[in-house]
This record gives C-alpha cells, structure tokens and sequence, in this order.
C-alpha cells in the first residue's frame, strides 16, 4: 500500500481493545506471583507493597524442584539431538536424492496435527505396555514422542534452510574438488544451515519445555508437571515460575523467527508455525 | 507411490544426479524419520483404532459404538459447542483484529509486534495460560475485582473460569492470534487496485467488501476457523489444568477413562473417544487444508 493514509478511529481501539485482552492475564499472574498483597486488600495504598520474590525462591529451595528442572533439560537435549539425527538427514535427502518422496515426507510431518498429543499418548500405551512395558517406565520415552510433535516446526525449518542455500551447486563444488558427499554435507552443507539449525533447536526446546499432556498420562515429573502440582502447595512460585517460563519460551520463539527471517525468507514463512 | 526410478528427474546435469544410485542410496536417509513415524505415530494410532473397536465390560456393542450414546454422546456435543463457539468468536474477533492492523500503515513497528506477539499466543496453552486465567478471572482474579469495582458482578453472572463460557473466554487467548496468522497474508493479499477500481466503477466500501473483499477471504475465512475449531477440540492441558480434571470435555474425559481403566472395565471408552477425535481432526484439518491451498491462490 503505497499511501500515508491515516487509520481510521476504529482501527486503533480495536488493536487497543486486544491489547488489553491479551496484558491483564499476564499483569494478573505477574502481580499475584511477585506482590504478597491478597486482591481483596489492593488499592492505592496497597498497590505499591510488598512486592517479593520470595515465593519463587522458595520454589528454587524445594526439593522436587532440582530434579524436574534438571529432568527437561535432559530430555529438551536429548530431543534436539534426536530431531538433528533423524530430520536433518530427512530434509537433506528430500532435497536431493529422494526428491520425489518429498509431498508424502510432508504430509506425514503434519500428522501431528490430525493425532494430538491426547490422542498419541493413548494409543501409545496401549501399543506398548504390553510389548514394552520397561519402555514406558523410563523417563526418556518421552524422547521420540517429543520429536514427533516438534516435527512439524523442526521440518520445515531445516527444510527452509536448505532451499536457501544452493544446495546441488555446493555439493558439486565440493565433489568436484575432491571431497566424498559425506565429507561435502558435514564440511560445507551443514555450516551453511547454523540458523536453520538453531532455529529448529530453539523451537525443539519450546515444544518440550510447555508440553503438559504426553509427560502427564506417562507420569514423567517433568518441569510442566511439577509446576502444576505445586500450584497447592505453593501457589505465588508455581505461578512465577510460569511467568519465567513464558518469558523463556518468548524469547526461543523469537529467536527462532529471527534465524528464520535471516534464511531470507518471507515474513508469512518466518511466523509460518501454522499447519 | 513412485514407480521408476528413470523418472526421479534429470532435469539438471548435476554429478549428483547422474550417479547411478541403488534404491537403497535413495531412501537410506529416511529410514531413520520412517521409523520414528511408524514405530511411534503409526503403530500407536493403529493400536488406539484397533482397541476402540473392542468391547467394554457389559456392553454388547464395540466402544466406537458405546462412545456416542447416553451421556458420551453429551461429552462429544458439549466438546463441539465449546469447539465452534470459540472458533467462531476466536474467527470473528480475529478477523476484526486483521483488518485493523492491515489499516494501521504507521508506526509500522505496530503490524509486527501483532505478528510476532500472534506467533507465540497462538502456542501458548497448556499450564501457564491456565494459571495466567486463574489469576485474572478466578474467583480471587485481579480482572474479577476489576469488574466488580465497576459495578460488574462475574461470579454473581454464574461465570467460573472453569464452565462453558470460562474456557471459551480462555481460549479466545490462543484462537485470536492464530485467525490473525491465518488471515494476515490473505488481507495482505488484497490490493488495493482491486478497491480502487471497484471505487472508480461506482462502488461503496460496503460494496467492495461484499462483492470483492469477503468473496476473496472467504475460503481463508472457513479455513481459519476450521483450524480454530481443531484446535480447541483437541487442547488439553488448558482445560485439565482450569477444571483440576473434571470437565466434560472430550480430552479431558479420555483420561478419566483410561485411569479408571481397571476399576470400571471401561476403558476401551477413552481409546474410542481418542478414535473418534483422530476422525474429527482428519476431516476439519483435511477441509482446512484444501480451503487453505484456494485462499493462497490470490495471494501472489
């Protein structure tokens, strides 16, 4: 649109009406995390008291804490390593060799889409509780289900990251020089894509640390489980540690476009996180 | 499914291309993903449909049967309402939403802090969100005391933020922004000579927008809140979280089934509940995505 046309009066209440729809809950759960002041005794005098981070530290000090904290970090890794390990090579072969497998690759990683969590969870223990029950048990089977439901970001990142690269041109230069296509893809092609790759990474990590549904029907005490089970005990730090969380996954989420965005491509494919 | 390998393209002359290459060397680095998918999507979905199809303990009809009668039936039609009314307010609000910041040229930072905010609202959900609603519009919220100063009594109204109109409202919160991430290229789609020439032909804004503008958006429109109403059928966390367990919901219901598995003997329920959502999710999504391959049409 190439006219500096004023927007009408309607344009800005409606963004501002959004605006606040979308603040309050979280000034509401920043301010019940952070002020030890119950609702029904803020006013103007009140407003500015006792503002405390207290029910966080108390978290920090709780003996649960460590081990869940410590429990996602160790399976968001594991799930970047595994999504590298299996989608990088997917992406790198629908790219080149195995062109034409390219549409049913991406239908199949948008399946996660038509099975939710919900409903994978359910299937999946039905389908190994019985074969593999020692599977199950241990924490780290959240690991392959994890990659799937990040497979539709993590694709179409690395995907889009080696369609901005000239990915045969490069190949054929290192060949021609002398270099094996092992040695071409980890030397040349693999540097080529850093922001491809972190891009996925940071996504991987978000999907893991807010993913609630799979860790709860598995009964792995993960980060998002033990938030919610201590919201009896110690309602100020399970709502502070969201208000971390949420702060953490924002800047992932932006970090992740950003890469995105430096891939150059356009802005509808940088927030394209829809299906 | 492919059939020769003569046909994978020749199209440049790359050394790449012209190796002579075994089926194996094709398809060797998609084994790994292959896998992933059967042994962990594929399998467990197929296990899911094959357990629904089983019978419960006193029933003389297969759970996919048993699942949509008496008062399952009534978690299905209540999960549905849920569904479409917070796709259509979430449709309509986002669209609304859409078109005001398509109207704000400048400051420009305006339209990408929309797009990028919509970009982490749209998957936010799960525990987080829930607390973050608790603590605006439960019965201790700051909103609610906000409302009550102004004369507006939520509670007194029969609202609790975990009944129908309190996960509606909640999630409005992930539904708005992700109509504004559907409809944001299509709006941007919409040139402005196409306006400009139906002004020039004699057309009001109300013309433009019924014989031009929606005619255009409308297969956006029907898609977007086809992943709208998806999306709220199938979210978990959120509800469980808002309601300690207890809605009627049909995701939250699956786990109530599946953990009273042993005691009630119907168990197979929750997997025919799963069942049915998988078909639920393959005809909205399936739908969503056709209308969405119409409404790109026009945007290049």
């Amino acid at each position: 649109m190439r006219s500096r046309k004023k927007a009408p009066i309607w344009a800005w209440l409606v963004v501002s009406s959004a605006a606040v729809f979308f603040a309050l809950p979280m000034i509401a759960m920043a301010r019940f995390a952070f002020q030890r002041v119950p609702v029904a005794l803020l006013g103007r005098d009140t407003i500015l008291k006792r503002w405390t981070l207290d029910g966080l530290f108390d978290m920090f000090s709780d003996p649960d804490f460590r081990p869940a904290l410590w429990l996602s970090i160790r399976i968001a890794l594991l799930t970047v390593v595994a999504t590298f390990l299996i989608m990088l090579p997917t992406a790198l072969w629908v790219n080149t060799r195995a062109a034409r497998y390219r549409s049913l690759v991406e239908v199949a990683t948008l399946m996660p889409y038509v099975v939710p969590p919900i409903a994978l969870v359910v299937g999946a223990g039905g389908a190994f509780r019985d074969i593999a029950p020692w599977f199950l048990r241990s924490d780290y089977s959240l690991v392959p289900f994890y990659v799937i439901l990040a497979m539709p970001f993590t694709f179409r990142s690395l995907d889009a990251g080696l369609r901005a690269i000239d990915l045969r041109t490069l190949l054929d230069a290192a060949r021609s020089l002398g270099a094996s296509t092992p040695r071409a893809l980890v030397r040349i092609v693999v540097p080529n894509m850093t922001s491809a790759l972190s891009g996925s990474a940071f996504l991987t990590i978000t999907v893991v640390l807010g993913e609630f549904t799979i860790a709860s029907l598995f009964l792995k005490p993960t980060l998002p489980l033990y938030m919610s089970y201590s919201q009896g005990r110690n309602p100020q730090g399970a709502l502070g540690l969201a208000v971390l969380m949420l702060l953490f996954t924002t800047l992932a989420f932006f970090a992740a476009s950003r890469l995105r965005e430096k891939g150059r491509r356009s802005t509808r494919e940088a927030i394209g996180v829809l299906p | 499914m492919p059939v020769l390998p003569l046909t994978g393209g020749h199209r440049t002359g790359s050394p790449l291309r012209r190796t002579p290459r075994l089926a194996l060397s094709e398809t060797i680095g998609l084994l790994p993903f292959f896998t992933l998918v059967a042994v962990f999507l594929a399998w467990p979905t197929f296990t899911l449909f094959r357990m629904a199809f089983e019978r419960t303990a006193d029933s003389e009809v297969p759970a996919m049967r048993e699942a949509i009668t008496g008062t399952y039936l009534d978690s299905f039609v209540y999960t549905m309402k849920l569904s479409a009314l917070s796709a259509l307010l979430g449709a309509v609000i986002g669209a609304i939403l859409t078109a005001a910041v398509v109207r704000i040229e400048h400051p420009r930072w305006i339209r990408n802090a929309v797009s990028s905010f919509s970009g982490v609202a749209a998957n936010l959900g799960g525990i987080p969100l829930a607390f973050a609603f608790l603590a605006a519009l439960g019965t201790q919220g700051l909103v609610t005391k906000l409302l009550d100063w102004g004369g507006i009594d939520l509670i007194g109204a029969g609202f609790t933020i975990s009944n129908f109109a309190g996960i509606t409202v909640v999630y409005l919160y992930f539904q708005i922004p992700l109509m504004f991430l559907v409809l944001l290229p299509s709006f941007e789609g919409l040139r402005p000579v196409w306006r400009e020439a139906a002004v020039n032909l004699g057309a009001t804004p109300l013309r433009y927008w019924r014989h031009v503008g929606f005619p255009l958006l409308s297969p956006a429109l029907l898609g977007g809140f086809l992943l709208l109403f998806a999306n709220a059928f199938s979210a978990y966390a959120t509800a469980y979280a808002l309601s300690s367990g207890g809605a009627k919901l049909i995701p939250v219901q699956i786990r109530f089934f599946l953990q009273g598995n042993t005691i009630t003997g119907k168990g197979n329920l929750g997997y025919a509940m799963a069942a049915w959502m998988i078909i639920i999710m393959i005809v909205t999504m399936g739908a969503y995505l056709v209308l969405r391959r119409r409404a790109e049409r026009w945007q290049r």
